[in-house]
């Protein structure tokens, strides 16, 4: 078949280095591989350390979401010493990783997106010029006020963790330090001017204007409304993508993982969607058939993977990372493939919208699938189910500051422990093993080890693989196309190939195993 | 990431004010890759002049000296950095892990510097490298490097006002002071009160493991994000300006002989310094010991 061409593509704005192999056959992709082009071995550097070392080595795993990282290393070390943080401890932890969620969201969207659409791919595109005038890196409007307004809102999380990113101010038991009631009082007023942007730039409305959109009708309503709807970044980007068929591409396996996240603390006013204990509620789901989540039901595939060669799937807890070099049979990549239930699942804010319900959600992906459009969409809008948490969380700090933000625990010698959460990019889980004061087991999986995972043992690709297939691609020296589907998973291949990678030279992706390449 | 939070100037301010053209960044940039591997070889074969090249992250050289752990397009990456340093006037390593190799250097992925290793000169572009603009790599260490600190550089490196480097061939002007200066725990420092656990008020250097007074750089004295800093709020230093980071042993806890930190303070002698900290906790002022003293 002349028409059919394989390309190797580099990737950048993905927080790290990514190279796509895709098969396209007249102009359409057919299939797609994809893996990560370093492996750092974070997790073999901690075995031997000391037993609260992943609070210092893990946030360094990433530059933009460190404090998640932080987070689920803090959370796994609680169990292990089986200390509950004290309510303003949970308070404080919350609102440091939502002020690095929000960042993550917002730079996400408009520094790593919405700025393609200012690339010279859709330089005949009628909405060019306006993107341009946007989104041009070091010159665009909203680029520039996205610098300006995510950088403010992470001075919240230095008053709480000392700096951003890469603080350890998460111990077992809590935090380490109760911020004065004056700068609890100055980081309402932060919160309020990121608000106040986010509502007038990002949105263009008040977020309980916004919320009142819970069908993918009403958005077209809402879209129509008012020249403040159309002429925000969020107008833009519906409208753009309704003009270039963005809304039709990028539809993965219709699966979806939340681990839940932001623990509800006691005495709290904040309450979670679903009544169970996360503002961010934990489950599986297929397509809109929601399940509960258990992490027992995790494993890790390693058949199409060089990162261990060890039989069959294996839980976390007990899992190995293990590259090796050379010819192994049909495996093609260092990334191991997360399952749960052993299907592949997709995870970040459109997978946590869906999980917990929310209508509007349900209804678009019902309607329109769960696509490139949904999952971007999903990201950028979640600030405004974070924001009013946030507030409420602030003040219930601010009022009560003299209570405990930390519970003495004792040393930690021996046990076994995990945290999940959901990080910006979704479902992140860290397994622990102490044993005489030293980690003696450390598994990192990431979301984008699930999202980007590699093929499993019945040749089912991993999510974003299977969200290219079908993707229209116009010119393939600059296949934007297949970048936004990928992007739209907000893909961090910099936490990613912690365990991922592909060797040999030349050629960036290993020659295809016999099983998997195209006939 | 770090850089973006940089306040005076600004990121835009700095690339609008410098007069250089931000050619290519992996998080910033959107330029397409077949117009980035154009980009490349106009840099290296010298038809595209490069001022400054700033790398970030370790080198790579695993696995068994391959360099295959950290590739673009198939090449290891460290032969593209290389050739670009070449064509550079100047060379700026972002972080430990760019200066010195940082985490991985004890590991399979064999991680080094751009020009040492861990604290020894090498690395990849060898000991002796100059760059056209006649200087060694520059290196702005920590983890990650302080936003302020990267931009003071790009702003001197493009002014021309002269950078000096200490022993490490770090700014002297920011890592010519210690974590330790400026930190709002000196108080309980000085009369060595001591913090026991997390969350208490107190010194963290004699038992929580802080490497304040042990490593060179900026912390409290630019603050992070323009608010604060780990050790004000009751987070130690790990040292990560240091060559050696990170250390072989555990981070939050003091090494000591007998209760006396197994390193002391950079530079100072252990029998004045024991002599010292005795008659301090002695002459230790009730509102210290009372932690009414305020962080």
């Amino acid at each position: 078949m002349a028409a059919r061409k394989t390309y190797e593509i580099p990737l950048n704005r993905v927080e790290g280095d990514l190279e796509v192999r895709l098969d396209v056959d007249e102009g359409v992709v057919v299939d797609a591989w994809s893996a990560g082009t370093m492996f750092r071995g974070f997790e073999k550097l901690l075995v031997g350390r000391g037993a609260l070392d992943g609070l210092v080595v893990t946030p360094r795993i990433c530059g933009i979401c460190s404090t998640t990282h932080l987070l689920a290393a803090a959370k796994a070390l609680d169990m292990i010493a089986g200390v509950t943080p004290p309510p303003n401890g949970v308070r404080l932890r919350n609102v440091a990783l939502m002020a690095e969620l929000v960042q993550s969201d917002l730079r996400h969207a408009i520094l790593f997106f919405l700025v393609d659409l200012a690339g010279p791919a859709y330089r005949h595109h009628p909405l060019h010029e306006e993107a341009l005038r946007r989104f041009e890196p070091l010159r665009g409007e909203s680029w520039i006020q996205a610098v300006m307004e995510t950088k403010k809102i992470l001075e919240i999380t230095a008053m709480i963790a000392g700096q951003w990113p890469h603080s350890s101010f998460m111990v077992p038991g809590g935090v380490a330090f109760m911020p004065h009631s004056t700068e609890l009082l100055q980081s309402r007023y932060i919160l309020g001017r990121l608000r106040s942007w986010y509502e007038e730039q990002v949105l263009g409305c008040r977020l309980d204007r916004w919320r009142e959109v819970t069908s993918a009708a009403l958005l077209d309503e809402w879209l129509d409304e008012s020249p403040a709807h159309r002429e925000s970044v969020l107008g833009f980007f519906i409208r753009f993508a309704r003009s270039s068929g963005l809304d039709a591409t990028g539809r993965g396996h219709d699966t979806f993982l939340s681990f839940g996240s932001l623990d509800l603390p006691d005495g709290t006013d904040v309450a979670s969607p679903d009544g169970g204990p996360h503002l961010i509620p934990a489950g599986f789901a297929r397509g809109t058939e929601v399940e509960s989540f258990a992490p027992e039901f995790i494993t890790e595939d390693v058949s199409h993977s060089l990162a261990a060669l060890h039989e069959g799937a294996l839980h976390p807890s007990e899992g190995a990372t293990d590259p090796v070099v050379g010819e192994h049979g049909s495996r093609y990549s260092w990334a191991k493939a997360p399952r749960y239930r052993g299907l592949p699942a997709e995870t970040g804010p459109l997978a946590e919208a869906i999980v917990a319900g929310d209508p509007f959600f349900r209804d678009l992906v019902a309607r329109e699938g769960a696509g490139t459009f949904a999952r971007q969409l999903a990201r950028i809008v979640r600030p405004a189910r974070v924001l009013p948490a946030m507030e409420t969380w602030i003040a219930e700090v601010a009022a009560s500051d003299t209570e405990p933000m930390y519970h003495a625990c004792p040393p930690i010698e021996e046990g076994r422990g995990y945290g999940v959460i959901e990080a910006a990019r979704g479902a992140l889980g860290h397994w622990v093993e102490v044993r005489g004061g030293r980690i003696t087991r450390y598994q990192v999986i990431t979301p984008t080890t699930w999202n980007g995972s590699p093929r499993d043992s019945t040749g089912t690709r991993g999510p974003w693989e299977e969200a290219l297939v079908g993707t229209v691609i116009a010119e393939p020296n600059d296949p934007v196309e297949a970048g936004h589907v990928i992007r739209s998973f907000d893909a961090c291949l910099v936490c990613a190939v912690h365990a991922v990678d592909l060797r040999r030279a030349p050629g960036a992706l290993p020659p295809l195993p016999a099983a998997s390449r195209p006939r | 990431m770090s850089l973006l939070s940089t306040e005076t100037p600004n990121v835009v301010q700095l690339f609008q004010s410098l007069d250089l053209d931000l050619l290519w960044h992996p998080s910033l940039s959107n330029l397409p890759p077949t117009e980035q591997t154009i980009l490349h070889e106009r840099l290296v074969s010298g038809r595209q002049h490069l001022d400054i090249l700033v790398v970030e992250g370790s080198i790579l050289h695993g696995p068994d000296g391959s360099g295959m752990f950290d590739t673009r397009l198939g090449r290891p990456k460290r032969e593209l950095v290389a050739e670009l340093a070449t064509q550079a006037e100047y060379v700026v390593a972002a972080g430990t892990c760019a200066s010195y190799g940082g985490f991985g250097t004890r590991g399979e992925t064999q991680a080094g510097g751009l020009q040492w290793d861990r604290g020894q000169k090498g690395g990849l572009l060898g000991p002796d490298f100059v760059s056209r603009g006649g200087s060694p790599v520059i290196n702005l260490a920590g983890c990650p490097c302080h936003h302020d600190v990267m931009a003071g550089t790009l702003l001197a490196l493009t002014s021309g006002f002269p950078l000096p480097l200490d022993e490490y061939n770090r700014p002297q002007h920011w890592y010519g002071v210690m974590v330790h200066q400026g930190c709002t725990r000196n108080e309980y420092h000085e009369y060595r009160i001591e913090e026991q656990d997390f969350g208490q008020k107190g010194c963290l250097f004699f038992h929580m493991g802080c490497h304040g007074p042990l490593a060179g750089g900026p912390c409290n004295k630019l603050l992070w994000n323009q608010r604060s800093s780990k050790t004000r709020v009751g987070v130690p230093c790990f040292g990560c300006t240091d060559p050696e980071f990170p250390p072989p042993y555990p981070f939050f806890q003091t090494r000591n002989i007998e209760g006396i930190p197994l390193q002391l303070p950079k530079g100072i002698d252990r029998a004045h310094y024991m002599a010292y900290k005795g008659m301090a906790a002695a002459a230790a002022p009730r509102r210290l010991k009372d932690r009414i003293t305020d962080i």
